[in-house]
């Protein structure tokens, strides 16, 4: 035992003299702006699945080897579970990537640690006056860019036509009351129906709640620098919370109140036929038309009403951000591709597929669709969560806005002890 | 450096193969001294290379402040106990660790009754049951987690999910729409059901295999004794199952102190964190905000609480290695 | 205990039968959902026996690109892994259970403490080694991180299954004549056959459903494995559950099929005691 413990603590001198060294293999030789290599060249390009149609993607990679005769552009589609692990790791590594996709949750994170290339001086070049703003804010850290937007989404009120109509409901509502009027139209018609939903609303849908909590003027931190301070007790929070409270009692949604819209997922049981209202994001109407492909065509779609009639209410834009590692080998190459695939050429293809641009404002092509065009009248006042790099432990899990929503909706908790709790849950993941 | 063939077994009446050994000891080759470094070197270099190495690695990292940029740049910052008192002064910390201590008890004791009750069970069985009972076993334990942990999500799903559905069928109303996770209990309960009934497969099926290493004649020549059931357990198969059984029990606590995966994908350890478990710590401070000297302390306290809870069955098989495991 | 009457055995079977219900059961609705359209996945309806059955879901997963690869990578790393953890473990657990030695105290110790650190920690150092290593994408440092994970376990099992065995036997046979060899081949390894099985099934699993290093040691798509490609199935824009479903049923059967080919050995491995009569 004692000769074995010695080895112990032999081993852990080694140990901690080497594990200091671990990790210094990459950085020291790829960092800097050095001679572009002559002789063929490969750029390392990491999307995610499902993000940049295949359209898009095949279009501009033959462009750009036409335009770049020695360069392969080696492209990969990730997956999205575990890809926090990978792009840590593959950051790390002698062999990282030349461009990656981030999500811009995620993106103040690895802005903040420095690990991505400085952008500021090419902004420009990537199309950066028609940037869209929330996704520039996320892409950004004391002041610099690091990242450039890719594309965004956000929510509105996906409906269905036909049960509208029936109900005498003659045009979309543009304010609160008469959202609420709709509802209650809907209950009167079809009421008798127990299976049947007004609005399918489950508990922790929270970026509904955010949007609520930007409509009545408030936000969930307020910003100082590259502070930030949980502003969640405010009195706008309250009276969103209410709100929130007001519709899911005037529907009488059956969703989970202690769940969000995945489990289980919404758009399935809008493709159940019983449900008249939901808001989600305009491709949940295809994964609704995989249960009912009928569907497809009795839903359109609103912009999420506000407070003030007329207006629409303030939303969440998720969406991308693309940069490159600090460990690229050829950055400049990284360049070249980044002002290829913000241009309005390929940008236009997101459009095409419903999604909104994040490098050009042309979003005609989302007019066509009125489900994609609600969405495009909404993103005009898209809104971002904090750009702190503390919201990618928010962002993983254990949400303190959904707990907040389920407390206060069960009445587990009353409005002022729920929101102080999360209050102070966001603060502490602010600083951690 | 002697070696010798382990006599502790017969000791008493020296067996005539006693003599090769002696013979052994007194020519010592070199080949002879060497044989059991030379078949332990396989086992020893991968465990040394793959897991001692990185776990002290994982301990020095707990003394560094190792975030993303870090890592990248290969960036050395010792930052002593920093990453320690901020755990430990958490109050949280000390929940969680209580909370994970409890679960891991529970389900460990859960999952070895099964685990025993039905490895006794198919030896009793008949062939072509058994056979089945084998394969569901399997089944269970083959099937991807990612498919499972899903599955008991949409059993336990409060409006489509077929438990309540049943339940209420056979008339308990009160089910319709009942949520199985209001509360870090319940939810915790759901979670070590989908431990014990991924782990159980196993321990049946190694405490099986110590089973059928009992001979058959035993239990006929217990029979002949009149030995009933019960008793004919105690003292046939029990002498040759209980290692067996210490040694999947010392497993099992390792294993269920340390499930991550469950826990995070039915609630990531919600409501209210009410479920969250060491592990799901380790990942969210750590791995998801991309503190790895947070992960690694966090990793290195874990380790602490296993060696000492652990501790009297580690120093038993260190102490005194002729013992029966 | 060997003589039952009728109505325990049948209380026995019936018993035996419902365990394996309850066992078999998650995996069942595994399978009913991977026959299900997606309107169905999500029904009010009663539907404990599917209402009707496509096939669409099955087709999809085969058909998606790249499952032979995956299939074929998986395959390569897991039996690889099994076999070589299972000869080193053996190596390993025979002078562990019979001979005396200097180091054998930290060699236990190093088996014991091996299993302490969970692997979501180790994850860090582990890919700093494998990069200096040059082992990255590589199928062979995937085995070997999988040897790693399941060679504690599968030394310690089989050193218990070692002692098990009577050393007198082997004496004994050692006296009729059987060199050192002759004696292990055919006394020792016989007797072995349920602690071969019970590891080896182990090995298996563990590294055939294995996905976080998988993922990230794993950099090229043509290397990847098949818990990888199951989380293709989710995307962005939503997850094809239908889809997650057949590909685990189709994932499950490999796993199936290596358990039915070893499994004769938990049954001869009790009919080689007849050896010890």
């Amino acid at each position: 035992m004692r000769s074995w413990s010695k080895a112990m603590v032999g081993g852990f001198a080694v140990a901690l003299a080497v594990a200091g060294c671990a990790g210094s293999g990459s950085g020291n030789d790829t960092g800097g702006q050095t001679s572009a290599p002559s002789g063929p060249r490969t750029l390392t390009v990491w999307l995610m699945n499902g993000s940049a149609p295949t359209v898009l993607t095949d279009g501009l990679h033959k462009e750009f080897q036409d335009s770049h005769k020695d360069v392969t552009v080696k492209y990969e589609i990730q997956q999205w579970n575990g890809i926090q692990d990978k792009l840590t790791t593959a950051l790390a590594s002698n062999d990282a990537p030349d461009v990656i996709e981030i999500g811009n949750t995620q993106a103040p994170k690895f802005a903040s640690e420095n690990v991505l290339e400085d952008l500021t001086a090419n902004v420009g070049d990537f199309n950066g006056a028609n940037w869209l703003s929330a996704l520039k804010e996320s892409g950004s850290w004391d002041g610099k860019q690091y990242a450039i937007p890719f594309y965004a989404a956000n929510r509105e009120v996906l409906y269905r036509k036909d049960l509208f109509e029936q109900a005498g409901i003659t045009a979309p509502p543009t304010s609160r009351e008469e959202w609420l009027a709709a509802i209650g139209k809907l209950k009167t018609k079809f009421g008798s129906d127990p299976d049947f939903q007004a609005l399918y609303l489950p508990g922790q849908n929270w970026y509904t709640l955010l949007s609520f909590i930007w409509d009545e003027g408030g936000d969930i931190a307020k910003k100082d620098g590259t502070k930030f301070t949980a502003t969640l007790d405010s009195p706008e929070a309250k009276a969103a919370l209410d709100f929130y409270k007001k519709l899911v009692e005037e529907s009488g949604t059956k969703a989970p109140k202690d769940a969000d819209e995945q489990t289980p997922e919404q758009a399935g049981i809008y493709g159940g036929g019983k449900v008249a209202m939901f808001i989600g994001l305009p491709w949940e109407v295809g994964t609704a038309a995989k249960s009912d492909p009928s569907i497809k065509d009795k839903t359109s779609a609103f912009p999420i009403p506000s407070k003030t009639a007329g207006k629409t209410a303030p939303v969440f834009q998720g969406g991308s951000n693309l940069a490159i590692p600090a460990n690229s080998k050829d950055k400049d190459l990284a360049r070249d591709y980044l002002k290829l695939i913000a241009s309005d050429k390929y940008q236009g293809e997101f459009a095409k597929v419903g999604m909104i641009p994040g490098t050009s404002k042309d979003v005609s092509a989302l007019e066509a669709d009125p489900v994609n065009a609600a969405m495009a009248k909404a993103s005009v006042n898209g809104r971002a969560v904090p750009a702190t790099p503390g919201w990618a432990t928010i962002e993983a899990g254990q949400n303190p806005i959904k707990d907040l929503l389920t407390a206060f909706l069960t009445g587990a908790k009353p409005v002022d002890q729920a929101t102080k709790d999360a209050n102070e849950t966001l603060n502490k993941a602010f600083s951690g | 450096m002697t070696s010798t063939v382990d006599t502790a077994r017969s000791a008493g009446t020296p067996p005539p193969a006693a003599r090769p050994g002696a013979r052994r000891r007194a020519r010592r080759p070199l080949s002879e001294t060497a044989l059991p470094y030379l078949m332990l070197a396989p086992a020893v270099v991968v465990m040394l290379a793959l897991l001692a190495w990185p776990a002290l690695q994982v301990l020095a990292i707990s003394f560094r402040k190792l975030d993303l940029g870090e890592l990248v740049r290969g960036e050395i910052k010792w930052v002593g106990f920093d990453n320690y008192t901020s755990i430990l002064t958490d109050p949280e910390f000390w929940v969680i660790g209580l909370r994970t201590l409890l679960f891991t008890i529970t389900v460990v004791l859960a999952t070895l009754l099964l685990g025993l009750g039905i490895a006794v069970l198919m030896r009793h069985l008949s062939g072509w049951v058994r056979g089945v009972l084998q394969v569901c076993l399997v089944l269970a334990w083959a099937t991807p987690i990612i498919a499972t942990t899903t599955v008991f999500q949409w059993i336990f799903d409060q409006q489509y999910g077929i438990l309540n559905k049943t339940l209420v069928l056979i008339g308990f109303d009160s089910f319709k729409g009942y949520s199985w996770f209001t509360s870090g209990t319940s939810t915790l309960a759901v979670i070590g059901l989908l431990v014990i009934w991924q782990a159980v497969p196993f321990i049946a099926f190694t405490l099986y295999a110590g089973l059928v290493n009992t001979p058959s004649d035993l239990y006929e020549a217990a029979a002949i004794d009149g030995a009933s059931g019960w008793s004919a357990f105690r003292a046939v198969s029990w002498p040759s199952v209980r290692p067996l059984l210490t040694l999947v029990t010392f497993l099992s606590v390792l294993w269920d102190f340390k499930v991550f995966t469950q826990v995070w994908a039915i609630r990531q350890g919600g409501p209210d964190g009410e479920s969250t478990t060491l592990p799901v710590l380790l990942y969210l401070r750590g791995i998801a905000a991309s503190h790895f000297g947070v992960s690694a302390a966090v990793a290195v306290l874990m380790l602490v609480v296993l060696v000492a809870v652990t501790w009297r069955y580690m120093r038993l098989l260190v102490r005194s290695p002729e013992t029966e495991l | 205990m060997l003589h039952k009457s009728p109505a325990q055995r049948v209380a026995l079977a019936v018993f035996g039968l419902v365990l394996a219900g309850f066992f078999l059961f998650p995996t069942y609705w595994m399978f009913t959902t991977a026959l299900k359209t997606p309107a169905q996945i999500l029904s009010p309806a009663y539907d404990l026996v599917p209402l009707s059955a496509t096939l669409k879901n099955f087709v999809n997963a085969i058909t998606k690109p790249g499952f032979t690869t995956f299939l074929t990578n998986s395959l390569t790393v897991t039996l690889g892994a099994v076999a070589f953890a299972l000869v080193a473990g053996l190596l390993a657990a025979v002078p562990l259970a019979r001979l005396r030695f200097r180091g054998r105290k930290g060699f236990i110790m190093l088996v014991l403490v091996a299993q302490l650190a969970p692997l979501e920690a180790l994850f860090v150092p582990m890919y700093l080694i494998m990069r200096d290593a040059d082992l990255l994408n590589s199928l062979w440092g995937l085995l070997l991180v999988y040897v790693a994970f399941t060679l504690p376990f599968t030394v310690w099992t089989l050193r218990g299954f070692v002692k098990g065995i009577p050393i007198e036997l082997e004496e004994a046979a050692m006296v009729d004549g059987c060199g050192r060899w002759g004696v292990f081949t055919r006394v020792t390894l016989p007797l072995l056959g349920p602690g071969l099985v019970a590891t080896s099934v182990f090995s298996f699993i563990t590294a055939w459903n294995e996905f976080l290093y998988a993922l990230v040691f794993m950099r090229e798509k043509d290397k990847q494995t098949l818990p990888v490609w199951l989380s293709s199935f989710k995307t962005a824009f939503g997850t094809d559950w239908g889809g997650i479903m057949a590909a685990s049923v189709i994932y499950a059967i490999p796993a199936l099929i290596f358990f039915l080919l070893v499994q004769r050995k938990l049954v001869s491995g009790s009919t080689a005691g007849a050896v010890k009569g």
